[in-house]
Formats: structure tokens, C-alpha cells, sequence
């Protein structure tokens, strides 16, 4: 097992606050800066796609913690807000990533508190070996939902 | 509580705790019992559950089960890999954990403690424990093993 890959995307200026995004798995799209940030409303922005990577990738590892941890996953969502902190010398950063999952599993014949601990120790792991959380230094917290079906 | 021999690879420390023997896959052995034949308690190294992931479940072969040195004696399935854990002595499966139903969990966070795996009863324990490796033997060959993952690009 190959311990680096790489992944790529291409930007280029269309014009104004205007940029045309190519991602390296096969979208393409156009992006603008957030309207609080002199570009658009309605357009993906280098904010949400902070947020988004971070979301996806914890989802998309949840999915697989699920799957290693014999979990019967129902249903999955999650809100995740990223907070922006303006520095005095007007840097920005990202400081926290909140994230609020609304997790609903099936008992499957095992007791709530034992599901229950099981998915927690999944999104534990999630987090863990979510390349993009993994890489970030905004804070990472995760409050979740968890509801156990019968 | 036992001392613990330490290495530092990349940016990983593993410890290698001093009071027991080694299989060169990652597999301790500790003395326990005098009595019969004598028994061992096994369990993973820190070495070998970090380079495994989170632990998920733990299957360990029933108590009574006849093993050789070698023998699967236990299978792991981690978020990453199911790991094979191979028997360190020859024997008879006298007892297993039996946290690692409800919390597996303790293979990482107690690897030579809570996170014991099993105890066997030996059968030929001498003859085994001259094929294990002491502490600082296994200190440098998981060292080895560990620089070689490194090396993998």
C-alpha cells in the first residue's frame, strides 16, 4: 500500500470576483467569494468548501466506521458550521468546526445502550481517520443525535 | 504497573513494556500461573495496535481450543484491517477477555493491561518462551518493522 496520493484542482479568473473551478474527480463549477466578502450570493465559495470538505469526509468516513462496526445505519445528517475569526492584524481563520450529526440506527437485536455506545465509538473514529479533520487546526466538535430504532 | 522500553519512529512513540516476552509479529506473552503446566496471558503491542487502527470487535477462539505456536488464536477487525493474531506458545485457551465484548476499545487504550486478549494454558512452555524475543530484542525489531513501513512510498 502506496502510503501518499495526491489530489488536484484547477482554478482559473473568469473576470471580476469571478473564478471557474475544476475539481479532480470530474466536477467543474463556478465560485465567487461570500457577499460578506465582496463576491455572490448563490455560488460555491473557498468558505463552504472549507466546510464541505470537512463535512463530506467525516460523513463519508462515518459511512465506512458504520460498515467496520456493524452498525445498521438509517438515515444521516449533518449541519456542520465552520467558525471564522477575524485576528487583530486582519488575518482570518477558521476556528471551530461544529459539527451536529443526526444519526438514526437500528438496534438490530442488541440493547439501545450497546448501539448507542457502538456508533459513538464510530463517529469517534470518523473523526480520527478523517483525512480532511485530521488535517485541519480548527477545532473539531461534534454533538450528536443519536436515535436507536427498535 | 510494568516499565516501559520506548521508541520513537517518525512521530509515533511505542512502548514496549519490560516484564514479559515477545512474539516478533507483536504478540506478548506474560507469565502468570506456576500451577500445571503453567499459564500465559497474551494481548497485542502497542506497536501492533497503532499500526491496526481502532479496534471494532475482537473474536477470540473459545476457551478449550487447542493451539500450536503460530495458530490463529485470535481475529481483530479494526476500522483499517481484520488482523490475525497468531499464538506466541503452543497450548489451550483457558480464559478471554471478557471486556473485548462490550469494549474492544482496551486493546488500544491498555494494550499490556485491560487489553489483554487471553490466557493459555501452556504445553510446552520452555521450548516456546526460547523462541520469544526479550524486551529489548523486540524494542529493536519493531523498530525494524516500523522503519520499514516508513520506507514504503
Amino acid at each position: 500500500m502506496s502510503r501518499t496520493a495526491t489530489y488536484h484542482t484547477t482554478v482559473a479568473w473568469k473576470g471580476e470576483h469571478w473564478g471557474h473551478l475544476v475539481m479532480g474527480n470530474g466536477p467543474e463549477m463556478d465560485f465567487s467569494a461570500p457577499p460578506d466578502a465582496h463576491g455572490h450570493a448563490d455560488v460555491f465559495t473557498p468558505e463552504d468548501a472549507y466546510v464541505a470538505a470537512a463535512n463530506t469526509c467525516v460523513m463519508m468516513m462515518f459511512i465506512w466506521a458504520t460498515e467496520r462496526f456493524k452498525l445498521k445505519l438509517l438515515s444521516y445528517e449533518c449541519r456542520t458550521e465552520g467558525t471564522k475569526l477575524i485576528e487583530l492584524d486582519r488575518t482570518e481563520i477558521f476556528t471551530r468546526l461544529h459539527f451536529r450529526p443526526v444519526i438514526r440506527v437500528a438496534a438490530n437485536g442488541d440493547t439501545a445502550a450497546t448501539v448507542e455506545a457502538r456508533v459513538r465509538r464510530a463517529l469517534q473514529s470518523a473523526q480520527k481517520y478523517s483525512l480532511v479533520a485530521n488535517s485541519v487546526k480548527s477545532e473539531i466538535v461534534v454533538d450528536p443525535e443519536i436515535v436507536i430504532e427498535p | 504497573m510494568p516499565e516501559y522500553l520506548e521508541a520513537t519512529v517518525d512521530k509515533f512513540i511505542f512502548r514496549v513494556a519490560s516484564d514479559r516476552l515477545y512474539s516478533p509479529d507483536g504478540v506478548w506473552a506474560f507469565w502468570v500461573e506456576s500451577q500445571g503446566n503453567g499459564q500465559v496471558r497474551i494481548g497485542l503491542t502497542d506497536y501492533l495496535q497503532q499500526l491496526n487502527g481502532d479496534v471494532a470487535f475482537v473474536h477470540v477462539k473459545p476457551v478449550g481450543t487447542e493451539v500450536a505456536v503460530g495458530d490463529e488464536v485470535a481475529e481483530l477487525e479494526t476500522i483499517k484491517a481484520n488482523v490475525s493474531l497468531c499464538s506466541p506458545v503452543s497450548g489451550r485457551v483457558a480464559e478471554v477477555n471478557p471486556d473485548l465484548d462490550l469494549s474492544p476499545e482496551v486493546v488500544n487504550q491498555e494494550p499490556y493491561g485491560k487489553g489483554w486478549v487471553a490466557v493459555l494454558e501452556t504445553t510446552n512452555w520452555e521450548a516456546d518462551r526460547a523462541k520469544l524475543l526479550d524486551p529489548q530484542a523486540y524494542l529493536s525489531a519493531m523498530r525494524s518493522q516500523a522503519e520499514e513501513e516508513l520506507k514504503k512510498q
